[in-house]
């Protein structure tokens, strides 16, 4: 097999194209992009470059061009009359790409600076509007096979960073004091053994308060306000036991510095320092996961191209209005409800009802906002307003499902909500077990703060998180984007999962399945070579699915090839004319269907797709295409069963296609010709029985009750909306991911409720030395920096999965 | 004592000018790619 020079594709001799010096391409496409990269001297890309064996493209992706029109939003100006923009570039792999697409733009008149962010994909260009457009700019990027997107961050993702970044900075703040801190504070503990003269002890003791003042009332400040909004319910979080370990430390050691004791300083502000950390962690890697998931999703249509007084005008899907009428080009998806009123084609509308087969449009069949137009273009009048149409339906259901979804409380706050006030009910009891004893009341008061000094465990604030980061950069690498480190923990309790059908169990793309030949001159080969010499130019589902499935045959020679939108295709195969198609082609073109008929109506009433194809006034074959069950559905199926989980399909397609694929996959639970709703309503009712439910889909159908269920699971392949309502997205589109989804956050769990137990175990058997008034800061100390070692050590053994 | 005093006030200043060069770097998006610089270093023709 040869290898295209450029995409790194496998590619059948019988495709290949040449260059002069004998390089080989898959593509025209490749091959364009090879001599414009020679062209400018910048050859070293592929010398650079580190990409996997399989790269290659998607589709012909190479050959689309980018409208400007989608970007002009995101353009703003400067003062110094530069035009500068932020947009994401596709395709973007390792660093030479990044340099390729620098270079290629430094290089191209007119754009003043051109800077391509690593980690993000995103590009940072600024630009002289009099000596270049913005069009020039984006073409030239796809002329060297990256894709440019729009790209606009969310008012949450950007809540989300700066939220990080003010994290950062508190944390950054408490971690440069606390090292400030540390010097003064070995002085001390040296101070303790050795002995050290009032004077200077007292001067120690004022620098580390000084120093630790703003870590606990400005890098602490989050965990204080928290803590008087919760005090107010009498509720206890985590940050109660932060804001009360860390001020009554604070408050004994100025006590103690007033009384001439040991001071606890250092205690007040580690215990800060170590949960700021623990939370900077969690935001960034939850601000990783939502900007990834942000950029995967296909964006539904904003714009619609309205067709007014002859003109067609490009205007936001919002303002669209009942009657309006709007092109839809082939490819494109359609924007809103409405009906066919000039044009054919075919449509598909699998994310959006599960129905797995392309769906034909004459004049006045209606179209759903949101499913693709496949074929011809087509001319729609507006049905309903933006507000009532099936999509914006959805995504309201979606949104009362996120409203109803309560806050599961992750297991280290539930633990917290009751070691919290047993704490200040022992230290209570401790001031009056002293004052009882006879001691003054500043002293007794005091004893009862240090209880809450040793108590406060601040390994706890990276039990969970440290836990949570290593399990996420494992899955992450695996291909499975986790939104948040409860839903670990959700997910571990799962005890049904719920599979879509088109899209998730089956690819949701067509395949072909069984060739029948009925000539016995034609070999099945033969048939299928010349059926996809003619689908070769087409862009139908169904066209794909034989130029796929012959991939590597003979190529025949065609000319004159005309689309007949709804029926078929029809050409001049080696001058000899050929029609492709559906039934009714074959009816009007004359061609005689001797075919056993039985056969075809039991392929078709199974869910398949029947293509004839005809020639010398005849059928020769028929093509049996389908959406098929994905390889590894049934044995990851049984997997799951074997782990004592139920497994149940639903389906919006119709009962017996549903049917053979969900016994083709080994699960007998299952529901067909479902709506966005009564999916939601299977969920609901199911998790009413007190299941805990996890849901794996891919459509916009799926979206609400991907919402609904514990646990959320796209698959890439899905909408934006179906990634934004799930809480896991598979990068891959590989079952596999499911099992070890389950099995990492088992796993993980465990190693959390170690932490947790780990952390309280270290700082609880020093409280009864608390009580009784001996606390010293070195065990305070000791206490501290074991429980952080072993919580740091066990989260690490996640990584040995 | 002086010389103990000086250190002290020595380290807190050297201390706190590290602390603004953080809050700049912070400020200023050097920890927006930590990735790239490392590629971009070893690119030499320009």
């Amino acid at each position: 097999m040869l290898r295209c020079k450029h995409c790194l594709l496998p590619t059948y001799e019988s495709e290949a194209i040449y260059d002069e010096q004998g390089n080989v391409f898959c593509c025209e496409g490749c091959r364009g992009v090879y001599n414009l990269i020679h062209q400018e001297g910048l050859e070293r890309f592929y010398i650079d470059r580190k990409w996997e064996p399989q790269a290659g493209f998607k589709g012909t992706e190479l050959f689309k061009g980018v409208d400007a029109r989608e970007f002009e939003a995101l353009v703003k100006a400067d003062d110094k009359g530069l035009l500068g923009i932020e947009l994401y570039i596709e395709n973007i792999r390792c660093a030479a790409c990044v340099w390729l697409n620098e270079k290629v733009l430094h290089r191209t008149k007119g754009i003043v600076s051109a800077r391509v962010n690593y980690a993000t994909h995103k590009a940072q260009i600024r630009w002289r509007p009099d000596e270049v457009g913005l069009q020039d700019i984006l073409n030239k990027i796809v002329s060297i096979g990256y894709r440019p997107k729009p790209y606009s961050e969310s008012e949450h993702l950007r809540q989300q960073k700066s939220e990080t970044r003010d994290l950062l900075i508190r944390f950054g703040t408490a971690a440069f004091l606390s090292s400030q801190l540390m010097v003064y504070t070995i002085a001390l503990y040296a101070g303790y053994f050795q002995d050290i003269d009032r004077d200077t002890k007292l001067i120690l003791e004022v620098i580390a308060l000084f120093l630790t003042a703003p870590v606990v009332f400005y890098s602490g400040a989050p965990f204080i306000k928290n803590t008087v909004i919760g005090l107010r319910h009498l509720h206890f979080t985590m940050d109660t036991l932060i804001a009360v370990g860390a001020l009554s430390a604070f408050v004994f050691s100025i006590y103690q510095i007033i009384v001439g004791g040991k001071v606890y300083f250092d205690t007040a502000a580690m215990i800060v320092t170590l949960i700021l950390l623990g939370r900077y962690i969690e935001s960034s890697a939850k601000g990783k996961a939502s900007e990834a998931i942000g950029l995967l999703g296909d964006l539904m249509p904003k714009e619609a191209r309205l067709l007014q007084n002859g003109q067609e005008t490009s205007v936001p899907v919002e303002s669209l209005k009942i009657g309006q009428l709007i092109r839809v080009l082939p490819g494109e998806r359609i924007p809103i409800d409405g009906q066919v009123v000039e044009g054919q084609t075919e449509t598909d509308e699998s994310l959006i009802t599960g129905e797995s087969r392309p769906v034909p449009k004459q004049i006045n069949s209606p179209v759903i906002g949101g499913s693709i137009n496949l074929q011809g273009s087509i001319l729609i009048e507006v049905t309903k307003g933006p507000k009532e149409t099936v999509l914006s339906g959805i995504i309201e259901a979606v949104r009362e499902a996120q409203m109803r979804a309560p806050r599961i409380q992750g297991l280290s706050d539930r633990v917290v909500g009751v070691f919290v006030p047993l704490i200040l009910l022992i230290s209570a009891g401790t001031v009056v077990g002293h004052l009882i004893r006879g001691a003054a009341l500043h002293e007794a008061l005091m004893t009862g703060i240090s209880v809450v000094v040793i108590a406060c465990p601040c390994s706890l604030g990276l039990a969970t998180p440290l836990a949570i980061l290593i399990a996420t950069t494992v899955t992450s690498s695996r291909g499975l984007l986790i939104k948040g480190g409860d839903v670990i923990e959700r997910v571990s309790f799962i005890e049904t999962v719920v599979f879509d059908k088109t899209g998730t169990l089956t690819r949701g793309m067509p395949q072909l399945k069984e060739v029948l030949v009925f000539a016995s001159a034609l070999k099945p080969e033969e048939a299928l070579s010349i059926a996809a010499s003619l689908e070769r130019h087409s862009e139908h589902t169904i066209a794909k699915a034989l130029v796929e499935a012959a991939r590597g045959l003979n190529v025949y020679k065609t000319t004159d090839v005309e689309a007949m939108p709804g029926k078929g295709i029809r050409g001049l195969v080696e001058a000899k004319e050929v029609f492709l198609g559906n039934r009714s082609l074959m009816d009007e073109q004359g061609i005689m269907v001797s075919v056993d008929e039985t056969v075809i109506s039991d392929f078709q009433r199974a869910g398949n797709t029947v293509v004839f194809l005809g020639f010398d006034g005849a059928v020769k074959a028929c093509f049996v295409v389908a959406d098929m069950l994905r390889e590894e559905a049934r044995p990851v199926v049984e997997r799951l069963k074997g782990q004592g989980l139920e497994v149940c399909l639903l389906s919006g397609d119709n009962m017996r296609t549903t049917e053979a694929i969900a016994l083709e996959a080994g699960i007998h639970d299952f529901t067909a010709e479902t709506t966005p709703r009564s999916k939601q309503e299977f969920i609901r009712t199911l998790q009413s029985k007190g299941q805990r439910v996890l849901m794996v889909g891919d459509g916009i159908n799926d979206a609400p009750s991907l919402t609904e269920a514990t646990v959320g699971v796209a698959m890439t392949r899905g909408t934006d909306i179906a990634m934004e309502s799930a809480d896991v997205v598979l990068m891959r589109e590989d079952l596999w991911l499911i099992p070890l989804l389950l099995r990492l956050s088992k796993k993980t769990y465990t190693v959390i409720r170690q932490n947790i137990f780990m952390s309280f175990l270290y700082n609880i058997s020093a409280v009864p030395l608390a009580m009784t008034g001996l606390l010293h800061p070195i065990i305070a100390a000791a206490a501290m920096a074991i429980s952080s070692l072993c919580v740091v050590g066990n989260s690490l053994r996640i990584r040995r999965l | 004592m002086w010389t103990i005093g000086f250190l002290i006030f020595l380290t807190l200043v050297i201390g706190l000018g590290a602390y603004f060069i953080f809050l700049w770097a912070v400020k200023s998006g050097q920890y927006d790619d930590i990735e790239g610089p490392k590629h971009r270093m070893l690119d030499d023709d320009d």
